[in-house]
């Protein structure tokens, strides 16, 4: 079984929409969800769940962008893309799954103001 | 009253992002979740706008679009498709279903808004217009209302002036299987080409949608004999319509004619109705693409043997 890495170099990210009055409350709602998401790709990857891994991967990519993570949704499209169109195993898509997860665990939860 | 939207998508995640969006326009908005409630909210709610996601779990989001075209208590919702897919096929296969704009997923902010803002403003006049003038929206002729105006208004002054006034009633043959074979932007080509024939008479003669696929022609002035040749003039032109696209598919559509004078008792505009149907019934009933009058004539005379 394939292990996801764990050392992130990934930046932080700041949601482009982190000032913007009309999300805030938004953005940081779906920051404190990324944590149970990255569980959900990291369980669905290790169970071989193509079928779990295209919902998420799709839900992301058609709606990180609008809460200011155009990261996060990019790299979802590539692991959906991947996931539709190639025809090999799984575990040959780790790079794009982990890279999934990093984008989203280097989300920033907008402060307090 | 505000105008309504109703948003169809299968993520919460894009529902709230609409709502936080769209909270300072004004309007009512509407979520659901899965393509079958889409569809019964769209009937029950009537919204003025739709946001459609293509992409929805349970049922394909273009399969959605179509059956809301297809039903006329929503077939005049304006519908935006919202799509991750940046396939210029997605967005032209949309379009002729009959979406009116669409947008792309992630949304950018200030193109939603502006987006919505145009559908909601596109329907107020198509409304508008529709109210007014009496029209068909899609074929550009007069709409039942008028028509039953009209037609009280034509029997009176033919009764007061002693004047023939005749009554056509035209019904596309097969209809039902045409849109189910070639789907409903076909079946609204169909219905627009007939419209231009039945419309291009004389101008006297006032040509109405009375139906999904069914036309009124009130002729004032003309007896039934020479009517029903008209009337089979149009059945003609009907029938031989060409589809360059579509080259083994014919139309053609069945015809009843009656007169003032077809009525026992006194005549009334409800009665030509009943004695045209009548006529238009045995049409159908006896091979359709034939024109029969409310004395039993029917044409073509080959129809008749």
């Amino acid at each position: 079984m394939d292990h996801l890495s764990d050392t992130d170099g990934t930046p932080p990210i700041h949601s482009s929409y982190e000032c913007d009055p009309e999300l805030r409350d938004l953005v940081i709602h779906f920051v404190d969800e990324l944590d149970q998401r990255v569980e959900t790709i990291r369980s669905a990857f290790l169970s071989e769940d193509v079928a779990a891994l295209q919902r998420i991967s799709h839900q992301l990519k058609g709606a990180a962008g609008g809460y200011g993570f155009d990261s996060i949704g990019d790299s979802a499209a590539r692991l959906e893309y991947d996931l539709l169109t190639d025809e090999s195993m799984i575990s040959d898509l780790t790079e794009r799954v982990e890279d999934l997860i990093n984008n989203c665990r280097a989300a920033v939860r907008p402060a307090d103001s | 009253m505000r105008p309504r939207v109703l948003a169809i998508d299968d993520s919460d995640l894009v529902h709230r992002l609409l709502r936080a969006r769209l909270r300072h326009e004004r309007i009512d908005l509407h979520s659901v979740y899965t393509a079958d409630k889409g569809i019964a909210a769209a009937k029950e709610l009537q919204p003025e706008v739709i946001l459609l996601d293509i992409d929805l779990e349970d049922l394909d989001g273009f399969e959605v679009l179509a059956r809301l075209k297809a039903d006329p208590s929503t077939r005049d919702i304006a519908v935006i498709f919202v799509s991750a897919s940046n396939e210029t096929m997605d967005r032209v296969r949309g379009l002729d279903l009959g979406a009116v704009d669409f947008v792309g997923k992630p949304f950018d902010v200030g193109e939603l808004k502006a987006r919505v803002r145009s559908a909601l403003r596109m329907q107020r006049l198509v409304k508008m217009l529709a109210q007014r003038a009496q029209l068909d929206g899609l074929t550009g002729l007069w709409n039942r209302a008028y028509l039953d105006d009209r037609l009280e208004a034509e029997t009176a002054s033919a009764i007061r002036y002693g004047n023939p006034l005749s009554l056509v009633l035209c019904d596309l043959d097969r209809f039902k299987n045409l849109n189910d074979s070639h789907g409903h932007p076909f079946g609204d080509e169909v219905l627009e080409r007939t419209a231009a024939i039945l419309g291009s008479g004389r101008s006297p003669d006032v040509a109405c949608r009375y139906g999904g696929e069914e036309f009124a022609l009130i002729v004032p002035g003309t007896d039934l004999q020479e009517t029903i040749e008209v009337a089979d003039r149009h059945r003609v032109r009907i029938s031989e319509i060409q589809w360059p696209d579509r080259p083994g598919v014919h139309i053609s559509a069945s015809f009843g004619v009656a007169d003032l004078s077809c009525i026992s008792g006194t005549p009334t505009p409800e009665k030509l109705i009943v004695v045209a149907d009548q006529a238009l019934y045995r049409a159908k009933n006896s091979g359709r693409n034939q024109v029969v009058g409310a004395d039993a004539q029917i044409w073509p005379r080959s129809a008749a043997g």
